[in-house]
């Protein structure tokens, strides 16, 4: 006799890797993530959303510049198929002359166009201005097409050291190529799905 | 050709992919006051102190940043430079206040290692007539001891086209840091060009013999008598494998070096020279086939001002009695007398040469003019002229050298990491 289906499952082995790789992934169900729609374009802004932490807050604070990348995702379904996706670069520094603790931002602008650039932004201010200038375009989205977003930010690790010997000649350090700086990855996602026309009925904004 | 074209890409993006750093960091407005080195137990303010823990041209890179605008991406290279230099786990760097408002202090701080795996490619060239020439190695630092294997194929220097294997151990500290330590062994293949096989088989009984591959192993001992003058002193035990009936003749030698170098740094301009003087003697007391001594000397002088420099090179030598191929002199390749095929020159290479270059550096853009004679014992000295223009970034260069001589002339394109 054929044994009942009990339709589809995970096995143990596929828990395991799912426990074992959460840690890396570390999505939060963002009940800080705004998104409006301003014009053409999707918005993000931040309310307690920290991304200069850790690490990369040391670095900063150790005169050095931390290099972010921004991707944002829209999807068609619950983060399975991706509709859009859009990367922005950003590079912050802090200042160690500024005035208590500032930091300093600069958006590259497109080819031919200056970078877009902030100081004396305190920790919150920078975070918020960087987030107020990753957007997305809405266009191909239809006003009544369901969509959930997802905002990933990552810090580029520092470059691998310059490979060229001062007497000439090349180095290449084996250790730091097999144990590279590690980069810092938050991903914020909406908890549940947005449409345009509600974003725009919303006016300024729409808590995601 | 596409060799050129993938070269001039090459060159280009480094030419022109200047790091950007100091346009995202905000504190590229500030000055340098000074530099602090640090390790475990010491530290030294490049300022005020003198130090002996860093060598002079890695001294002179970081103090030439004290009093500039800050670059921050320099630092990452400082610090790759202080690892390299000091064997370290790890070099840090960090931008502090300085005593004086709007000026920063740079603080490096070094972690020793226990042992350090690096790659090293020594040389990579590519010459229009004679192809590619490579040699890399991977190397295990532990403190002052270096392990090293590596990888050569090489048809510039010799005659010969030389592929093998090369294995090195240095101990870059016996009991003081004035004695090192270096004991090398390599195992090569040979190729031969069909004009140096020609031109050997036209005199059979004085040219030199041909052989198929060879197997050496030098053991030598570096002191340093006062600071700029190092003396180097060691043997030599080659083994040839001849071509046609197997024989193996060997070349036993006693290798001497003495080498002087000193920098200078003024207020507008740094000089720096170089002089050598090498003694190779092969005799049958060592139990030799070969009986030959090699003599040579050269000096070097570089003036830097600003963004032009100029280098005179001039180096000369002469072999008495009867030296095998890969111990004679060569020019006519990437380093000498460039712009010239050797095999057309002298195809067995010379037992005497004399060679001086010029050259002039622009930021990138050099341009140089070499000089060179190489004959035998008995011949005239031909003397002979090129000239070139290339560019040079860093390590890599990328040139084009024409013969200065009547009829057809073909320029030679080279590029790659060039001396």
């Amino acid at each position: 006799m054929q044994e009942p289906s009990r339709g589809p499952q995970i096995s143990r082995r596929g828990w395991l890797l799912a426990s074992l790789l959460a840690p890396l992934f570390p999505a939060r169900a963002a009940d800080s993530l705004i998104v409006t729609c301003d014009d053409d374009h999707l918005r993000i802004s931040s309310l307690g959303l920290h991304f200069l932490q850790g690490n990369s807050l040391n670095r900063l604070r150790n005169g050095s510049t931390v290099e972010y990348v921004a991707t944002v995702g829209l999807f068609r379904d619950q983060f399975a198929t991706q509709l859009k996706r859009s990367e922005h670069h950003f590079f912050v520094s802090y200042d160690i002359w500024g005035t208590g603790d500032v930091f300093a931002v600069s958006f590259p602008g497109p080819p031919g166009k200056p970078p877009r650039r902030r100081t004396n932004l305190s920790l919150s201010a920078t975070e918020t201005w960087c987030l107020e200038n990753v957007l997305v375009s809405t266009a191909g989205l239809a006003p009544d097409q369901q969509f959930w977003l997802q905002l990933e930010l990552k810090t580029v690790p520092p470059k691998l050291n310059s490979i060229l010997e001062p007497g000439g000649g090349l180095h290449v350090d084996l250790l730091e190529v097999i144990t590279p700086g590690q980069d810092e990855r938050q991903v914020f996602r909406t908890p549940g799905p947005l449409r345009l026309e509600d974003l725009k009925k919303s006016g300024k904004g729409r808590v995601g | 050709m596409k060799c050129a074209w993938l070269g001039c890409l090459l060159l280009g993006s480094l030419l022109f992919a200047a790091p950007q750093d100091s346009d995202n960091n905000v504190n590229a407005r500030y000055t340098v006051e000074t530099v602090i080195v640090s390790g475990k137990g010491w530290a030294t303010n490049l300022q005020s102190d003198t130090t002996n823990k860093i060598s002079t041209g890695l001294l002179h890179e970081l103090t030439a940043i004290i009093g500039q605008k800050l670059n921050p991406a320099s630092l990452d290279t400082l610090a790759q430079n202080l690892k390299k230099e000091m064997s370290a786990r790890e070099v840090t760097h960090r931008i502090v206040r300085g005593e004086t408002p709007e000026q920063v202090r740079v603080e490096f701080e070094v972690r020793p290692a226990r042992a350090s795996l690096g790659m090293n490619v020594n040389q990579f060239v590519y010459n229009s007539k004679q192809g590619f020439s490579g040699s890399g190695e991977a190397a295990v630092t532990t403190g002052p001891h270096v392990f090293a294997l590596g990888l050569v194929s090489n048809g510039d220097w010799l005659t010969e086209r030389f592929s093998g294997v090369v294995a090195r151990y240095e101990d870059k500290s016996v009991g003081t840091d004035r004695l090192s330590f270096k004991f090398e062994a390599e195992t090569f293949h040979t190729q031969w060009n069909r004009l140096t096989v020609a031109a050997d088989s036209a005199n059979p009984a004085d040219a030199p013999a041909l052989y198929r591959s060879r197997l050496a192993f030098q053991p030598t001992a570096a002191i340093i008598i006062f600071k700029p003058l190092t003396l180097t002193v060691g043997a030599r035990i080659e083994r040839f494998e001849e071509e046609g009936p197997a024989e193996t003749t060997g070349a036993n030698a006693i290798v001497t070096n003495l080498h002087y170098h000193q920098s200078t740094e003024g207020a507008y301009n740094q000089q720096e020279f170089d002089a050598d003087l090498s003694l190779h003697t092969a005799a049958r007391g060592f139990n030799s086939d070969y009986v030959y001594s090699v003599r040579s000397g050269g000096v070097r002088y570089q003036i830097r001002h600003g963004k032009h420099i100029v280098i005179d090179n001039a180096w000369g030598g002469y072999i008495t009695g009867r030296a095998p191929l890969s111990d004679r002199f060569v020019l006519g390749n990437t380093e000498y007398l460039r712009g010239w095929n050797k095999y057309e020159i002298d195809p067995l290479g010379g037992n005497r040469a004399l060679h001086n270059s010029v050259e002039y550096h622009y930021g990138p853009l050099q341009a140089f003019y070499d000089l060179g004679a190489i004959w035998d014992e008995s011949q005239p000295a031909v003397a002979r002229h090129s000239v070139g223009i290339g560019l040079r970034e860093s390590v890599f260069s990328l040139a084009v050298a024409i013969p200065m001589r009547t009829g057809h002339v073909e320029p030679i394109f080279m590029m790659g990491i060039l001396p």
